[in-house]
């Protein structure tokens, strides 16, 4: 609960790492990855694509970690975490979807199909982005613990079934698109690229996410201190206040 | 022993309200919760509800029937689309209870609403509402009774009726926890008083003793 | 708890019955919705079986919100939701009983929407009775369960309407393929290959509902502002 907010060192150390991996990966990708023979050039996205899509699903699974965590604990750190996951999550997964349509739009010129799981990974954006509207909500910062980690929870059971229900779907065009790109046979320096960028993408995930999760703690210390000049909840001895919350 | 709190805090997000407060409340006891405005007395009376739980510490109440709790918060839990008499029958019915309509009309007379019984509650002041809300908790024979400034909007007579119940209550065996804002006129009535200050408890003894404080204080 | 469910939901149908207007807005957006969407066809165009499904069951969506606000929003004047919360019974059983008074009034609702969707979008219902009966109470099960659990987030009035659908429709974006697909099937009368699939899908997900309402409505309805 009165857990100090020194997080400030943590973001540093993942972005650095992040940032020279970044443009050592983006090297890969223009000299050592080769051109893909029947896509071309607009195939070297997909060095994008995957690893925003693989962590932005990875940023919604922790969020459902870390709302059954907060509900066990009843620890706002957890809380506060699930938001910085939600918030990444939800980044990574909008620009997953923007870079695979653009890839879409060149290779099968259509900016949009139904596949299973373009439309799961849109369903998942739409509830990610109502869990962070819901938090926003004029709560007790306890409600809104409670509210947004049984949303979180409910959220990823119900993701299976967005997935299921979407590949009973009839599909027109284009069924088994995305397999194309990822099926068995990558060459090796391609998977190299492609694991480099991974990694890369990794610590720009852990930066990102430190400093969401460090901006909502900090948040909650500016709360507690506004509080104290409200009549409601502060009582008359606001130094008295001032001194516990530096405990 | 009725009702039992040990070392109980509650926080706003990282803001503590109040910590370490430890109190006890025997049967047929009354005790006055008193303190400035904001100190928190509101939110320990709906921890003893059990309506909000404790961030740290335990409140813990052992009532022989479950759900003998009366609690009057600062709203009245009035349906303003029901009259007097389906307000308390959904209530008595949700509670399990079997009451016979003479008996929910002689519980409206102990109020002095009969002779609004058929009214919808929604026409009623805040003083009538008040009323009925207390009736809804004589309903369940309450063992233990928190009150937070009951007396909110009632009349002179409303309010010695309701003075009277709540000592009528306590002679039969209920413990209570009383929220006033009139301290000088509830002060003789109650056994003990607590003072909730700076976000903790004050004071904790008997009633006679904490007006013999204020009493020193004000000279 | 399930005796004090049941009274739940007799007093939410008397109180919705009687104030009115939270319900004659609900099945007014609905055929509206149904009205509106019957533009949509061109001239001596016909409305495949398909597109009458997914609208009477957008129809059905947004009169769900409606419904479950306003359920909510009944316990709300007079903070009426803390005596519920001090009952002697599970929290449970006020999350059943809304869902049970909300799975009423959405079925009063489609037995309007119904009948609107042959007129407005021009349909001749050729499935059969069973099937269709079926569909509806197994797709109104789930969507009572989840606009119970979720109508929950309207306490304190904190949510309003457009809140709660942006929350829930995505959620209930399963529920909603399915009875699309065989809602087609019950107008069209075709049969659907992958009926038994669709079925089962709507099966789990109101498992799921079921036992997400059970277990997490706690969380979402309680004493907190």
């Amino acid at each position: 609960m009165q857990r100090r907010v020194s997080y400030i060192y943590a973001a540093p150390v993942p972005a650095l790492l992040g940032g020279l991996l970044m443009a050592a990966s983006q090297l890969m990708i223009v000299l050592v990855a080769p051109v893909e023979e029947r896509m071309g050039l607009i195939q070297k996205i997909f060095y994008l694509h995957l690893p925003l899509a693989w962590w932005g699903l990875f940023s919604f699974f922790m969020v459902f970690v870390c709302s059954l965590l907060y509900l066990l604990r009843r620890d706002f750190f957890w809380d506060a975490l699930s938001e910085a996951a939600a918030a990444c999550g939800l980044l990574l997964a909008v620009l997953a979807l923007a870079t695979g349509s653009i890839w879409a739009r060149i290779s099968w010129n259509t900016w949009w199909t139904w596949d299973p799981r373009l439309t799961t990974t849109l369903v998942l954006c739409f509830i990610y982005a109502g869990f962070l509207l819901i938090r926003r909500m004029d709560m007790t910062p306890e409600r809104r613990g409670g509210v947004s980690a049984a949303l979180g929870i409910i959220a990823f059971l119900d993701v299976p079934l967005v997935f299921f229900s979407a590949r009973l779907w009839p599909q027109t065009i284009h069924p088994q698109v995305v397999t194309q790109g990822q099926g068995g046979g990558l060459d090796p320096s391609m998977r190299l690229t492609l694991i480099c960028c991974l990694i890369s993408f990794g610590f720009l995930w852990a930066a990102l996410l430190t400093l969401r999760f460090r901006l909502g703690r900090l948040e909650e210390v500016l709360n507690a201190r506004l509080l104290v000049q409200e009549p409601e909840t502060a009582g008359n001895h606001p130094q008295n206040n001032e001194e516990k919350n530096n405990g | 022993m009725l009702l039992r709190l040990d070392k109980v805090a509650k926080f706003y997000g990282r803001k503590i309200i109040f910590k370490g407060v430890s109190l006890e409340l025997e049967a047929g006891r009354i005790l006055l919760l008193c303190g400035a405005n904001g100190a928190g007395k509101s939110t320990l009376l709906k921890i003893m509800a059990g309506l909000i739980r404790p961030d740290a510490g335990r409140a813990a109440h052992t009532l022989t029937t479950n759900g003998r709790l009366g609690y009057m918060g600062h709203q009245t839990f009035i349906y303003p689309a029901m009259n007097a008499l389906e307000n308390l029958r959904f209530w008595a019915g949700m509670h399990g209870l079997e009451y016979r309509a003479s008996d929910l009309a002689a519980l409206l007379q102990r109020v002095n609403l009969l002779p609004f019984a058929a009214e919808k509650a929604g026409a009623f002041s805040r003083g009538m509402a008040q009323r009925l809300n207390l009736a809804r908790i004589l309903l369940l024979e309450p063992e233990l009774l928190l009150l937070d400034e009951p007396a909110t909007g009632m009349d002179a007579p409303s309010r010695a009726m309701l003075e009277a119940e709540i000592i009528a209550a306590a002679a039969r065996g209920a413990g209570i926890v009383w929220i006033s804002h009139s301290l000088e006129a509830d002060l003789p009535r109650a056994h003990q008083a607590a003072l909730l200050e700076g976000g903790r408890l004050a004071f904790l003894g008997s009633a006679t003793d904490y007006a013999r404080l204020l009493t020193g204080a004000g000279a | 708890m399930i005796r004090a469910a049941l009274l739940m939901a007799r007093k939410d149908l008397l109180l919705l019955c009687a104030r009115g207007a939270g319900l004659a807005q609900a099945l007014l957006l609905g055929l509206l919705l149904l009205f509106i969407f019957s533009l949509a066809r061109g001239i001596a165009e016909e409305f495949s079986a398909q597109a009458a499904s997914a609208v009477f069951w957008m129809a059905t969506l947004f009169c769900q919100v409606l419904i479950f606000n306003a359920l909510y929003a009944l316990e709300e004047d007079n903070g009426q939701r803390q005596a519920l919360l001090m009952l002697p019974v599970p929290e449970q059983s006020i999350w059943a009983g809304k869902g049970l008074a909300g799975m009423v009034i959405l079925l009063a609702a489609q037995g309007v929407f119904i009948p609107a969707t042959v007129v407005f979008l021009d349909q001749d219902i050729q499935g059969g009775l069973l099937g269709g009966l079926r569909l509806i109470l197994t797709a109104d099960l789930g969507l009572a369960a989840a606009g119970s659990l979720l109508g929950a987030l309207a306490q304190g009035r904190a949510a309003r309407e457009s809140l709660l659908s942006v929350i829930i429709f995505p959620l209930l974006l399963p529920l909603l393929l399915a009875a699309i697909r065989l809602g087609a099937e019950a107008i069209s009368g075709a049969g659907l290959e992958e009926a038994e699939n669709w079925f089962r899908l709507l099966l789990v997900f109101d498992g799921l509902f079921l036992a997400a309402g059970l277990a997490l409505f706690g969380f979402i309805y309680n004493a907190q502002e």
